[in-house]
């Protein structure tokens, strides 16, 4: 950033200032449009094929992609996300869209490194694809098409950490395009919405940036997921999540921790109970339903929750007031909220539409090939 | 020490050597230079940290046959050891984990509660390390702790019997590994078989063809020279030949598997690349002279546990022996990669066809009736807390 924006930004601010409490941390002018992201395209070609391909998760039977559906936003339908076979899940499974513009990642910003690592972190959990990645390796070398692709994306032959690179090098090619927000295009109630949410919802302190995220933790009280108790599968990944992270008597918890796990004993530990990471509200037309466990079905049903000052929790953040919203604000938040979202991703850029073979083809004169 | 020290060490020792001498018989000495004889079976060790109770038992029968202890909940202990299989799984190579084979023969379980070496190289010491591993192996049960040990929490009839058991608060996997053990040393055993029977003094228990086959077998064939003792196998390890599994030249998923292997085991680049054949022992000591050697393998209840040898390639006892007769060659010349290593006790038998079919009627002594059972009725999962309890957070 150079002196002059900051100075123009300082400007806006104590602008901004004069009319409402809550906008001096920043404008809806530092929120257009998310950058595009510099992609190698044989890289990010070889990304997409993984991404969709089932054989990348042990038992080889579902994708990254059967929990980020293209159609929905890269996220899922489902409140819960489905997990790996045998099991179920304990929180909503967030879109991808714009993921590679993150610095921190998953709903408790519990790896902050790179996406590498994010995608490690997915395809070998046990209730998420349970892979052990070198007999993905061993997988990948026995499909030619693999083995070209890797080639042609100077990767050398297929290996784990290829494949580490190739999925987040896909992701950077899923950023948002075309928003009414970013092309000046929005409706009356939207620039009316718009108005709401950086003035009177106050909306805007924490959901700002491009990404309409500010990047930290907030404990909103949204109530739990009951059916992460309920259903023996779910609740079977929550015990072993909690288990892993060292959570002490896990098996009697019943309140998702959040970004506590991250750090148990620093000081004021137990005031980030059951905070969790500002997601971006750009592409939310696709990607209901909502927050961290999927409570919430619709955006009108999200700002009622904030219209009521959140929900209930001995930490939650005292930001929350409830802000006496009529109807119609109500109904212009949201036309803003859905002018966040640009053109679906869904089109062969972003989908691999060929047909996986449903045999690896097998190594002829196997004695005398190299391994 | 001075001279008159050593010459009274002398005396004392020769005078001790005469002692044992008469004490223990000819029969001793000579059995130091030759192998124990073939014996009847008797009780198999049980640990000390892992006393058998009914009730553990009839635990370790119930997760034996679950298959959520395994990593997507379709696959138990019993998938790839089936009781209708012999407690084996009747393909040369075992079934594997679900997208994938394994590399290796399942053996049988019967009677695995004698050894002291499990797995085909021998890798775990114990029935309780061998079922931990088998479940969490990636091309087996692909199980991990952490979410096997929350199934089991989430299944009320297991946090009874769990309690009731090993007094855990909550099941711990390592105490499903423990009961798995105890249902093997309990269940899982065979001692009366028709050779058992002989051994006791029935002489009536073998046929005139199996006591000749057994004379082969004791004597001109020598497969007494490592099938040997109440267990018929000397748990020492040996490379006889056996040439690599057919199946890694024509099924893709082998293929895959066993470059897996290579990579799992840590091998070196240049062997990975270059490497056709299961190395056994080798993965464990990275020893040379271990290249191809396996563990012997018992001969009991070999009669339901076809296909025979650590990677199934031959499907009879015939083929077996025809197999040893042509000393440790297959029918088609094939023969183990690592022949540098092959046991000097494998070499051409000169067997007769008479001879053959003596041994083969001898070798069905080893096993007794078939152990079947039901498998059981699995207890079913159940929220842990009550509406009331999840309400009122």
């Amino acid at each position: 950033m150079d002196k002059l924006s900051i100075v123009q930004r300082g400007l806006l601010a104590l602008v901004a200032g004069l009319g409402s409490v809550t906008a001096v941390i920043a404008d809806t002018a530092d929120t257009g449009p998310v950058p595009a992201i510099k992609f190698d395209k044989a890289k990010a070609e070889l990304g997409k094929r993984l991404f969709f391909d089932k054989r990348i998760s042990g038992d080889a039977a579902i994708s990254c992609a059967s929990c980020h559906v293209p159609e929905n936003g890269f996220a899922h339908p489902d409140a819960l996300s489905p997990g790996y076979p045998g099991n179920g899940h304990f929180r909503n499974s967030p879109t991808l869209i714009n993921a590679a513009s993150k610095k921190i990642w998953l709903h408790d910003g519990r790896l902050g490194t790179n996406l590498n690592d994010v995608t490690r972190e997915m395809i070998t959990e046990d209730y998420i694809m349970n892979m052990d990645m070198r007999i993905m390796q061993e997988r990948l070398k026995q499909d030619p098409v693999y083995v070209e692709m890797f080639k042609k994306a100077k990767m050398g032959e297929p290996s784990n950490g290829g494949a580490r690179n190739a999925i987040p090098e896909f992701l950077k090619t899923l950023t948002s395009r075309n928003a009414p927000f970013d092309t000046g295009n929005m409706s009356d109630a939207a620039k009316r919405g718009e108005q709401l949410f950086k003035g009177k919802a106050g909306c805007l302190a924490c959901h700002n940036g491009p990404l309409l995220s500010d990047g930290k933790y907030h404990n909103l009280g949204v109530p739990e997921n009951l059916d992460v108790f309920r259903d023996p599968l779910n609740h079977q990944t929550f015990i072993a999540y909690n288990n892993f992270q060292g959570i002490p008597n896990f098996m009697n918890l019943k309140r998702d921790l959040g970004v506590f796990v991250q750090d148990k004993s620093v000081a004021g530990a137990e005031k980030r109970k059951g905070a969790f990471m500002t997601p971006t509200l750009r592409e939310l037309k696709y990607t209901a339903p909502y927050m961290h466990n999927g409570t919430i079905g619709t955006l009108r049903a999200v700002v009622d929750f904030y219209d009521r000052g959140g929900g209930k929790d001995p930490h939650k953040d005292s930001a929350l007031k409830p802000l006496k919203l009529t109807n119609s604000e109500k109904s212009d938040l949201v036309a803003f909220l859905e002018a966040l979202s640009g053109d679906p991703l869904t089109g062969k850029a972003f989908v691999w539409s060929e047909p996986y073979p449903e045999e690896y083809p097998v190594i002829a004169d196997w004695r005398k090939a190299r391994n | 020490m001075n001279k008159r020290d050593i010459r009274f060490r002398q005396i004392l020792s020769a005078c001790l050597c005469l002692v044992a001498t008469t004490v223990m018989g000819a029969a001793a000495w000579a059995q130091s230079a030759s192998p124990p004889p073939l014996a009847p079976l008797g009780d198999p060790p049980i640990p000390a940290d892992n006393q058998q109770t009914a009730a553990k038992v009839e635990l370790g029968k119930l997760l034996f046959f679950d298959p959520r202890l395994g990593g997507d909940a379709s696959v138990a202990c019993g998938t790839c050891h089936e009781p209708s299989q012999g407690w084996a799984f009747s393909e040369d190579l075992s079934r594997g984990y679900p997208g994938t084979v394994h590399w290796r023969n399942s053996q049988t379980i019967v009677n695995s509660a004698y050894y002291g070496k499990l797995f085909w190289a021998g890798s775990s010491r114990s029935l309780e390390a061998q079922a931990r591993s088998a479940a969490k192996g990636g091309v087996a049960g692909n199980g991990e702790d952490d979410i096997m040990e929350a199934r089991l929490a989430l299944i009320p009839e297991y946090r009874k019997r769990f309690r009731e058991v090993f007094g855990d608060e909550w099941p711990t996997i390592m105490n499903a590994w423990k009961a798995i053990a105890a249902f093997e040393r309990a269940e899982l055993i065979q001692k009366d078989t028709p050779l058992d029977r002989y051994l006791q003094g029935d002489r009536s228990a073998l046929s005139e063809q199996q006591i000749r086959g057994k004379a082969i077998f004791e004597g001109k064939a020598n497969c007494i020279a490592c099938h040997n003792g109440a267990l018929a196998s000397d748990e020492k390890f040996h490379n006889i030949g056996v040439p690599y599994a057919q199946r890694w030249e024509e099924d893709a998923l082998a293929q895959i598997t066993f470059r897996f292997e290579q990579y799992a085991k840590g091998v070196t680049e240049k062997m990975y690349r270059e490497i056709k054949d299961d190395a056994g022992l080798y993965y464990r000591t990275k020893n040379a002279w271990d290249k191809g050697k396996f563990r012997t393998p018992s001969l009991r209840y070999t009669a339901y546990t076809a296909p025979y040898m650590h990677n199934g390639t031959f499907f009879t006892m015939e083929e077996v022996v025809d197999f040893y007769d042509r000393g440790g060659v297959a029918e088609d010349g094939r023969t183990t990669d690592f022949s540098e290593t092959k046991s000097a006790l494998i070499k051409p038998l000169g067997l007769t066809d008479e001879e053959k079919e003596d041994l083969v009627a001898f070798l069905e002594a080893f096993s007794g009736e078939e152990i079947l059972m039901d498998k059981p009725r699995l207890p079913e999962y159940a929220p842990l807390f009550s509406e009331a309890d999840i309400m009122s957070e």
